[in-house]
């Protein structure tokens, strides 16, 4: 062409576009000059583009033409833009998504040669679906492309193409969710997170677009559980069973609320439980700050005396508490004013370094492990409190380099207020930089973080810890920093039996509060009761350590039929058990001898005894008239061993633990498997549960007696167990002894479920009292030929239970879940041994 | 013909030792014990060893035996242990018959210490034969033979009892128990079971067995969490015996003191992590 003809292309095509249009002639001709600065051709070629748009849909060639000056810009020509706009012809209305792509355009020139791929894969998405594709080009490219390559995005797309074709979700609803499912988590996670997402949208179009927009608990939920790193609850029992080695008592373990993109994980406590966020780094790093925050519990960072030292020595009145009984250390920075932030870190780290150097006495290795963990990078600033902490640690394995400063904190004997003192020194020292708000969570070394975080509860002065499963409808009793024991009958208004319906104004002088407060000595005398005594049921006598003597017709025990059923939950337990059921008929049939045991010595049999022949030949040589028992029968031996289940259904089993199980679910689950386990080993056997409510109301519920068969109606009652009450264990298992006495066997053995200590209202809230008690009614078992054995949930059992049942008769559960097929378990081995 | 009546007897483990001049084991005393056997030995009462597995109960014997020159008879008990197997029986020799003295018997008569190994493995009905001998007739009944025969002035009778998880049900009744002096074994103190971790194994490096001592110690406190039995003195002695065969520290505890004692995954990784914590460094 030469150039005669291309200026007669060009006013042809302007010719058109001035008939089709005012706006777009005029916005033409403004544009076009920019264009063909790049050569007439692309003039040519862009006029003919913007002419198809125009006429296929108005506000499409608009966008179009608006848009091209800076897309040629960038891209130093129209190649390939203009190729990829004349695609939009192909969808009616795409007005908006031409916007949405040449607004994209002048970015998306800097990703180079993976710029086809982008627009393509964004015209693929208009034809499924126009709005989509608008979705997918107003969102900015470095966003969709990330830090990796187009087949990063295809992969980040490809379970929406799914989802769009199959559930008919919008890109839009998709993307934004995604993206940080993939910046948080990695693209991987992308897919996992999605298909979870899938199945959600089955059960409700709104669910599903909130899930996808990650607007939702359960959403967030699934991100987290596809986060890289250690998640530290998935180890909870590890971290349980580690934490009472170390510190000899257990804490509650709770997961915060902390989100990837929210900063720094930190661990966080209110001086009862320690928050963790769902993923640390790594699992020894992980491992280290547990311990670490455990340590402030276990050495008095959080003790009501220690703070109140600490407001003291910063002149202030006694810590506010607030509505919900919780202080905050807030109050201890403000004098600070601006450079608040900067002292409550130097507090912290000195804290952290009293408490890092109590810890490094009971884990070996915890001081060196710290000192392993890489800094990272780290605001400049936060630099110097790094290095100081380090050089702390260093101090603490070598006494030659010791900052003489910080000596107060080594001292065993140091407290929060030492930490204090010495963090006021530092302070004036002029060592530290000020901290910008951003920066403060850098000062903090590897796992450790800010110690109060949270409002404080302080803790009660011999404070052992929470109980694993603290009951969520005692909480409220177990503030008072009394909640050493581990288990407390509930409150009067729970868990009543329907059996038990004493009116409540009778109850309520009775001494039932002992969950609050000091210990009481136990009120034994009924003096002071104003609810009438039931002398009803067969009385026993109860052991009162304190007067060495047997309380005669003391507690009174009445036998109950269990009214709940629930036949469909039994099945469904048996149902939800059924390889564990199947793995147990396995073992109980490896147990039983391939061939019989033969019985030796008999009269008469099958087989000669040879052993017992030779003795009979030699005896008669020897002159002796020996009974001909030569003979071996191989007759199944006698059943010899009868074994009663005694289950405490007391309200504690009611608490529904982290996982969203109940004790309860369990034990049901435990009774059924036992039940149909025994069924199978055909030794002789019965179930009964107890509980009680002072010393007069002790329920026996027998379940399935020795003589009765398991039946519908036995499986239907396990099926609808629940807790109620205490636990006046004595009583029942005296009761429950008579029990043997249908039985005629020559073993028999008690077996004990429990999940914690025996309490009752009455006890006076002197644990030892029915401990004391129960230990002289196992003792009786003993003294009768019963054997008794105590299978317990309850992790901090080790102490009573030694002392009540004795060395190797009791053994604990460490994981609930657990139960249902060690319980028929353990009764194989003992059965076995 | 001799084995297999020998296997039909059930005897497998009875062995008598004679009490050697020389070398006497090596025993390292946990308290007062030596001292407790010896006054039951002057007055010739039967004893109880009672404790957990492997915390010395039969080397404590041993020693005992030695110091005490007294030859000593040891018989592991079993299920299928009979009073005859103990007692002794007729046996044919050609044309004629012989009585076979049983262990018990020959303890008896030569005035030997009988050590009954876990004596509740073994049936109650077989085990009556010892009452007669713990009280003070000091006597043996042979009722195949119709005769009872005296003990030896210098005879004594002592059991092993481990009461444990896997003996519930095989408690020794109350009536028996109290004819004997109980001596209760436990896990000796951290000190002690050092310096036998490090006289057993021959591991030089006594700061690493102090370690692996540790370790071991701590982890029995999982004794509370499900952990059947906790890792005995002889675990540690193992776990030391492996490192001075060359073994790292962590896998000779994992094989010494963890594998064998759980299956649980958790309670296993528990358990290394307490070890990695000891002997991290080492
Ligand atoms: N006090 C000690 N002195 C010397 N060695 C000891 C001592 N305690 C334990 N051991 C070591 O522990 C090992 C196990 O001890 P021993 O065989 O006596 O245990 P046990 O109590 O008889 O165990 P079991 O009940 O399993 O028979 C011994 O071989 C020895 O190496
Ligand atoms: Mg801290």
């Amino acid at each position: 062409m030469d150039s005669a003809e291309v200026e007669f292309a060009i006013a042809q095509r302007l010719a058109v576009l001035a008939q089709l249009s005012f706006v777009a002639h005029r916005d033409v001709v403004a544009t076009l000059p920019a264009i063909r600065s790049f050569g007439a051709d692309s003039a040519i070629k862009w006029l003919a583009t913007a002419e198809a748009l125009f006429s296929h849909d108005r506000e499409a060639g608009k966008a179009f033409i608006r848009g091209s000056k800076e897309a040629a810009r960038a891209f130093r020509g129209v190649e390939p833009w203009c190729a990829h706009a004349q695609c939009f012809t192909a969808w009616r209305g795409s007005g908006s998504a031409v916007q949405a792509f040449m607004d994209a355009l002048p970015a998306a020139a800097a990703v180079g040669p993976a710029v086809d791929s982008w627009a393509r894969i964004g015209l693929d998405w208009c034809a499924r679906h126009l709005d989509s594709g608008r979705a997918y080009f107003e969102t900015p490219v470095g966003t969709l492309l990330g830090a990796g390559d187009v087949n990063d995005l295809r992969q980040l797309l490809a379970p929406a193409i799914e989802l769009c074709s199959e559930r008919g979700l919008a890109l839009g609803y998709y993307l934004p969710g995604a993206l940080r499912v993939r910046m948080l988590a990695g693209t991987a996670s992308v897919g996992p997170w999605a298909r979870q997402g899938g199945d959600i949208m089955k059960s409700g179009r709104n669910r599903g677009e909130l899930f996808f927009a990650l607007a939702s608990e359960e959403s967030r939920a699934a991100l987290l559980e596809h986060l890289p790193g250690f998640q530290p609850l998935a180890h909870e029992r590890l971290l349980q069973i580690l934490l009472a080695v170390w510190f000899g008592q257990s804490f509650d373990l709770k997961q915060s609320d902390w989100m990837p993109g929210s900063g720094r994980p930190f661990i966080e406590t209110d001086g009862r439980s320690l928050f963790l966020p769902a993923v640390l780094s790594s699992r020894e790093e992980a491992l280290v700050a547990v311990w670490h925050a455990a340590g402030h519990l276990a050495f008095g960072t959080f003790e009501q005396k220690a703070i109140k030292e600490l407001f003291q020595a910063a002149g202030l009145m006694h810590p506010p508490l607030d509505p919900d009984q919780a202080i905050s250390w807030r109050p201890l920075f403000l004098p600070y004013g601006e450079d608040q932030a900067r002292f409550e870190v130097l507090f912290d780290l000195c804290e952290d370094l009293r408490v890092d150097a109590l810890i490094h006495r009971c884990i070996p290795g915890y001081l060196q492990q710290l000192q392993t963990f890489s800094d990272g990078s780290v605001a400049a600033n936060a630099v110097p409190y790094r290095r100081f902490v380090r050089h702390a640690w260093h101090g603490l394995a070598d006494p030659g380099v010791r900052d003489q400063r910080l000596a107060p904190l080594w001292a065993p004997e140091a407290r929060p207020i030492d930490a204090f003192l010495v963090a006021r020194v530092l302070y004036a020292s002029g060592e530290f930089p000020v901290l910008a708000a951003n920066e403060c969570s850098d000062a903090y070394p590897p796992a450790h973080g800010p110690n109060a975080a949270r409002p404080i509860y302080p803790r009660g002065f011999r404070e052992t810890g929470p109980a694993r499963a603290a009951n969520p409808d005692v909480g409220a009793e177990k503030r008072d920093g009394q909640s050493e024991a581990s288990r407390r009958p509930p409150k009067e208004t729970q868990g009543s039996d329907p059996d038990l319906e004493i009116p409540p104004e009778d109850t309520a002088g009775a001494g039932g509060r002992i969950g609050v407060g000091l210990p009481q000595p136990a009120r034994l005398t009924g003096r002071r009761r104003t609810r009438t005594f039931l002398a009803s049921g067969r009385a026993y006598p109860e052991w009162d350590y304190r007067e060495r003597r047997f309380r005669a017709r003391w507690a009174y025990v009445q036998e109950r039929a269990l009214d709940e059923r629930d036949p469909g939950e039994a099945a469904r337990l048996v149902a939800m058990h059924r390889q564990t059921l199947r793995r147990l008929k396995r073992a109980i049939e490896a147990q039983k001898p391939r061939r019989l045991a033969p019985r030796k010595r008999q009269l008469d049999g099958e087989d000669l005894d040879l052993a017992a022949t030779v003795d009979f030949v030699a005896l008669r040589r020897a002159g002796l008239a020996p009974r001909p028992e030569i003979y071996c029968q191989r007759l199944p031996r006698r059943r010899d061993l009868a074994v009663l289940l005694l289950a405490d259904l007391s309200t504690s089993i009611m608490e529904r633990l982290p996982d969203g199980a109940r004790i309860v679910d369990r034990i049901r689950a435990a009774l059924l498997l036992f039940a149909e386990s025994l069924e199978e080993i055909g030794d002789p056997y019965a179930i009964a549960g107890f509980a009680s409510k002072y010393r007069d109301q002790v329920s026996y519920y027998p379940i399935k007696e020795f003589d009765e068969t398991l039946d519908a109606r036995a499986r239907a009652v396990i099926g609808g167990l629940s807790g109620r009450l205490a636990t006046r264990m004595g009583a029942a298992i005296r009761h429950a002894l008579a029990r043997f006495d249908q039985a005629s066997t020559s073993r028999r053995l008690l077996l004990l479920l429990s999940d914690g200590r025996p309490a009752d209202y009455d006890d006076g809230g002197d644990p030892r009292y029915l401990e004391e008690d129960t230990r002289v009614a196992i003792k009786e078992c003993t003294d009768r030929g019963v054997h008794p054995f105590c299978i317990t949930l309850d992790p901090r059992g080790g102490d009573y239970l030694k002392r009540i049942f004795g060395d190797g008769h009791y053994l604990v559960i460490g994981r609930l879940s657990d139960l249902p097929a060690e319980l028929p378990r353990i009764y194989l081995r003992l059965r076995a041994a | 013909m001799k084995n297999l009546l020998d296997r039909l007897r059930g005897v497998e483990r009875d062995a008598l030792k004679e009490p050697r001049a020389d070398d006497a084991p090596y025993y390292e005393p946990q308290g007062n014990e030596i001292m407790l056997f010896e006054a039951a030995y002057r007055r010739r009462l039967p004893v109880m060893l009672k404790g957990p597995t492997g915390c010395g109960k039969t080397r404590f014997l041993e020693y005992m035996a030695h110091r005490l020159s007294r030859p000593l008879i040891t018989v592991a008990c079993h299920e299928d242990l009979t009073s005859s197997d103990l007692v002794g029986r007729f046996l044919l020799d050609g044309d004629a018959t012989v009585w076979q003295d049983g262990p018990l018997t020959r303890a008896v008569k030569a005035g030997a210490i009988c050590y009954l190994d876990e004596i509740v493995e073994a049936r109650t009905d077989s085990t009556v034969v010892i009452h007669p001998l713990t009280d003070h007739r000091r006597c043996l009944p042979l009722e195949k033979r119709g005769l009872e025969i005296e003990a030896h002035e210098d005879f004594m009778l002592v059991i092993s009892y481990n009461p444990g998880y896997q003996t519930v049900l095989k408690d020794l009744k109350p009536s028996t128990k109290q004819r004997f002096i109980a001596i209760v074994f436990d896990y000796p103190d951290e000190a002690i079971e050092c310096k036998v971790v490090q006289t057993e194994s021959g591991l030089g490096d006594s700061a690493l067995v102090a370690r692996i001592v540790a370790a071991g110690r701590k982890a029995r406190a999982l004794k509370d969490h499900g952990l059947q039995e906790a890792a005995s003195t002889r675990a540690l002695v193992y776990a030391a015996s492996m490192v001075a065969a060359g073994v790292s520290p962590i896998d000779a505890c994992r094989s010494a003191m963890v594998d064998p004692l759980t299956d649980d995954r958790e309670l296993a990784e528990a358990m290394l992590e307490i070890a990695r914590a000891h002997l991290s460094g080492s």
